[in-house]
């Protein structure tokens, strides 16, 4: 394992440290809302540095149900999201950089390690969200939790939550990190 | 008796029997309901499904109602009613504090004449312009709400029948006077009314971005009526033409004494030059209006002969002609703007009346169109092939006739009299030559019967080939006058009000919400979404308001919810009051609380599930 990193390897880890550098300005998660009198559907747009959609709208909609109002402020990951993901590009970049064999195992690990966070953070907010609802609320629900992918129906509204752009093209970072891995396959 | 006699009075008796009861001895025009065919292609052209929607919007004049009304087309299906210079208690029209300052008291206005801005001669769809022929007003509706937008009342005036009319790219709204009155409309004996009356054209400005209205100058006329008029197109862009009647300055009985003269004229007024005279001064201020006497200042207005007691002109979509309709002489005349400006070059006047050289009728006529047996024409409308279509009050039909020759093309009759007509785009510079609808004011045996007094009939009609096919007929409230037709990629409407924290009296979040006393005013300052009223969120309850009697009360309310088409009222109960916050309006009413006593406040517009339940009270305490 003295050898040094191929130049096509380092393209493709500085691939994906770009693919996941950009990711920062696309959304990565959605939800749609359809009722029958919003044929168009409502949207919450996630991106990671901020909400975007119809925010407002589905707030009003849901203080019937006694969920709690939420923006920007109520999740603190919006803050430091942008950050960890430029310091997650910034240590793929070294990695290719040091071109040492070994260290290759970093990137995708500490994707698979903070996708995975991810996916339990959300999982969490979600579940605060659905369960926790104020039982003065005039529409009374059983407690749900709305899924992180796929469809679920609540009340007049059927909801799609779905990976989008950011996502994949964080999805394609993680598949350029493993890229190396054949490239530089014992010939 | 011979053997035959029986037996043809017997076969005589059964033809006369069956005759009786067989026969069909009924005279006038027969429906076509039985004709399955062409009813199931008729039906197929006006059934808009749902989730599509109708090509044009027809915006119309609602006359004495004083609103506009909008309808779609082909459908046929009326849209939306919106008040103009009418109080209108479903909107709140009249009732918020700016709505009702603009409309100045009146509960009603006379409106005629829908002018949509052009750019260019043709629709640009930013604004619609209406006239009240009663009150002497002028209104705008901003076309990207459907709200009233401004209305300004004009001096010196009587009665704006002859608007509105809009220059080729809305230079001007051109308001000219029906009934002539003594200038200030100051006492005068009508004995006087050659000398004293005068008949006013007001020219109108319009500052889109302000949304404000000015009365740019006005004109003084002699004492005709002023019928109807339009402003020319290309060519003719400098030019506005306008119908006369009464020349014969008849105070009675205008019906026999208004209708004696063989000719009255046809005025043409070139506004650029106007505009300079005065904009070098040559005017007089009367009653606050910048007033240019055409005896004074000769060389840009000029009058025509043309058959007696003519009621429209309309210019031809290339600009080169305008067409006066007879009224009471049963034909149509083309006149070539082209003759008159060589008319007016060679100082070719017959004579002058009243200061204003009178043009001659014959070199500036190119035709009169006589179709045989047509009584009435009033109104002529335009398609993309070159024709005209004339609307013939008495003999209640629609002629299609080709400009540029005369020839009569079709008829088609219409149920029944019908005013004005609206076809697609059909008086801007491009007609979209697909439909026309008559607006017929004797709609009779159409509908089932309301009593003595019926609706007035639209018929839609068919223009896109050569004959014209009536394709359906719709009811409609008194009373559209003209209308225009524009298609809907034109009108940009907008969703909802945007936020905007900056607006005055807004409030945007529940906990700003509050009611503030100075001396004994009471400032509200509340929001309204679903499904709640906040007034002061710090109060034990947010939704009371609190006064002492004698206080006046003011409350500024701002719709909240973003949310296309979640608009909500706010009544007062025993308080005439009722008016609506649409997404993200803010709107104001104030009143005093005369009356102690409890009053409920509820939303009135149908808002949310829990509509029901969005209340509060209003607690006036004695004194």
């Amino acid at each position: 394992m003295a050898k040094k990193l191929s130049a096509g390897s380092i393209a493709s880890l500085i691939g994906a440290a770009a693919l996941i550098f950009a990711s920062i300005k696309f959304p990565w998660w959605g939800m749609k809302f359809y009722a029958p009198q919003y044929m168009e559907g409502l949207d919450i747009i996630v991106y990671p540095s901020k909400l975007a959609g119809d925010i407002d709208i589905v707030n009003g909609l849901n203080h019937y149900i006694g969920m709690a109002p939420f923006s920007n402020e109520s999740f603190p990951e919006l803050q430091y999201l942008p950050g960890l993901i430029m310091g997650l590009a910034a240590i793929i970049i070294i990695v290719a950089l040091v071109r040492k064999k070994s260290l290759l195992y970093v990137p995708p690990a500490l994707l698979i390690v903070g996708g995975a966070l991810g996916i339990y953070d959300m999982n969490r907010w979600l579940t605060k969200f659905g369960t926790e609802l104020d039982p003065k609320a005039p529409i009374e629900l059983e407690p749900f939790v709305p899924p992180i992918i796929g469809e679920n129906i609540l009340a007049n509204f059927v909801t799609h939550s779905y990976f989008t752009t950011g996502s994949f093209l964080l999805g394609a970072g993680f598949l350029l990190t493993l890229l190396p891995f054949w490239l530089e396959r014992r010939k | 008796m011979k053997k035959w006699v029986p037996a043809a009075s017997g076969l005589l008796a059964g033809f006369m029997a069956a005759t009786v009861f067989f026969a069909d001895f009924s005279t006038g025009p027969k429906g076509t309901a039985s004709n399955d065919t062409a009813n199931k292609s008729n039906a197929e052209k006006v059934y808009v499904p749902y989730g599509e929607l109708d090509e044009y919007y027809m915006l119309s004049s609602g006359g004495h109602s004083g609103q506009l009304f909008v309808y779609g087309l082909p459908s046929m299906r009326k849209i939306r009613t919106v008040p103009v210079f009418t109080p209108d208690p479903a909107t709140g029209y009249g009732f918020d504090t700016k709505s009702k300052e603009m409309l100045g008291g009146y509960t009603w206005g006379d409106f005629h004449h829908p002018a949509i801005s052009e750019t260019d001669g043709e629709y640009d769809g930013k604004f619609v312009f209406a006239n009240d022929v009663a009150n002497n007003r002028i209104a705008a509706v901003d076309l990207s709400t459907f709200h009233t937008a401004d209305i300004m009342e004009m001096p010196n005036m009587g009665g704006p029948h002859a608007g509105t009319f809009v220059t080729q790219n809305t230079e001007y709204i051109v308001m000219p006077t029906r009934f002539s009155v003594p200038i200030g409309k100051e006492y005068a004996p009508l004995d006087e009314f050659e000398e004293k009356y005068k008949g006013v054209v007001s020219m109108v400005t319009f500052d889109q971005e302000k949304k404000d209205f000015d009365l740019a100058y006005q004109i003084m006329l002699p004492p005709w009526s002023y019928d109807l008029s339009d402003a020319g197109k290309k060519v003719s862009g400098d030019w506005i033409v306008m119908t006369t009647y009464n020349t014969e300055f008849a105070t009675t009985n205008n019906e026999i004494n208004a209708s004696q003269n063989d000719r009255d004229y046809i005025v043409l007024l070139n506004w650029k030059e106007l505009e300079k005279k005065v904009a070098a001064g040559e005017y007089e201020e009367v009653n606050g209006a910048k007033m240019i006497d055409p005896r004074k200042h000769k060389g840009s207005i000029y009058a025509l002969p043309v058959a007696k007691s003519p009621h429209g002109v309309d210019v031809t979509p290339d600009g080169t002609r305008f067409i006066a309709s007879g009224k009471l002489a049963p034909l149509m005349t083309v006149f070539s703007f082209e003759k008159a400006f060589e008319a007016i070059k060679a100082g070719d006047f017959e004579t002058e009346k009243f200061g204003i050289p009178v043009l001659p009728y014959d070199k500036v006529v190119e035709r009169e169109v006589d179709p045989p047996g047509a009584l009435g024409p009033l109104h002529t409308q335009f398609d993309d092939r070159g024709n005209a279509y004339n609307t013939m009050f008495i003999s209640s039909e629609i002629v299609k006739w080709k400009v540029e020759t005369g020839e009569i093309l079709d008829r088609t009759p219409v149920h029944y009299s019908p005013g004005h007509s609206t076809a697609t785009e059909g008086d801007t510079a491009s007609p979209d030559g697909k439909w026309i609808v008559s607006l017929n004011k004797i709609a009779k045996d159409n509908f089932l019967s309301v009593g003595p007094s019926h609706p007035e009939s639209m018929e839609l009609i068919d223009i896109s080939g050569d004959k014209m096919s009536l394709t359906y007929t719709a009811p409609v409230d008194p009373e559209p006058h003209y209308a225009q037709t524009i298609h809907r990629d034109k009108i940009k409407t907008i969703k909802i009000y945007e936020k905007d924290e900056n607006r005055e009296h807004s409030v945007w979040k529940q906990e700003d919400t509050r009611i503030e006393r100075k001396g004994n005013e009471v400032h509200v300052y509340g929001i309204a979404m679903r499904s709640k009223f906040v007034f002061d969120a710090k109060a034990e309850r947010p939704d009371e308001i609190k006064v002492k009697q004698g206080d006046k009360v003011i409350i500024h309310l701002t719709n909240i919810d973003l949310d296309q088409d979640i608009t909500h009222g706010f009544g007062i109960m025993d308080h005439d009051l009722n008016y609506e916050v649409q997404p993200g309006q803010t709107s104001t009413i104030e009143f005093t609380a005369e009356k102690a006593g409890t009053f409920p406040i509820y939303c009135t517009n149908f808002c949310s599930a829990l509509h029901q339940e969005m209340s509060g009270y209003m607690l006036v305490e004695p004194k």
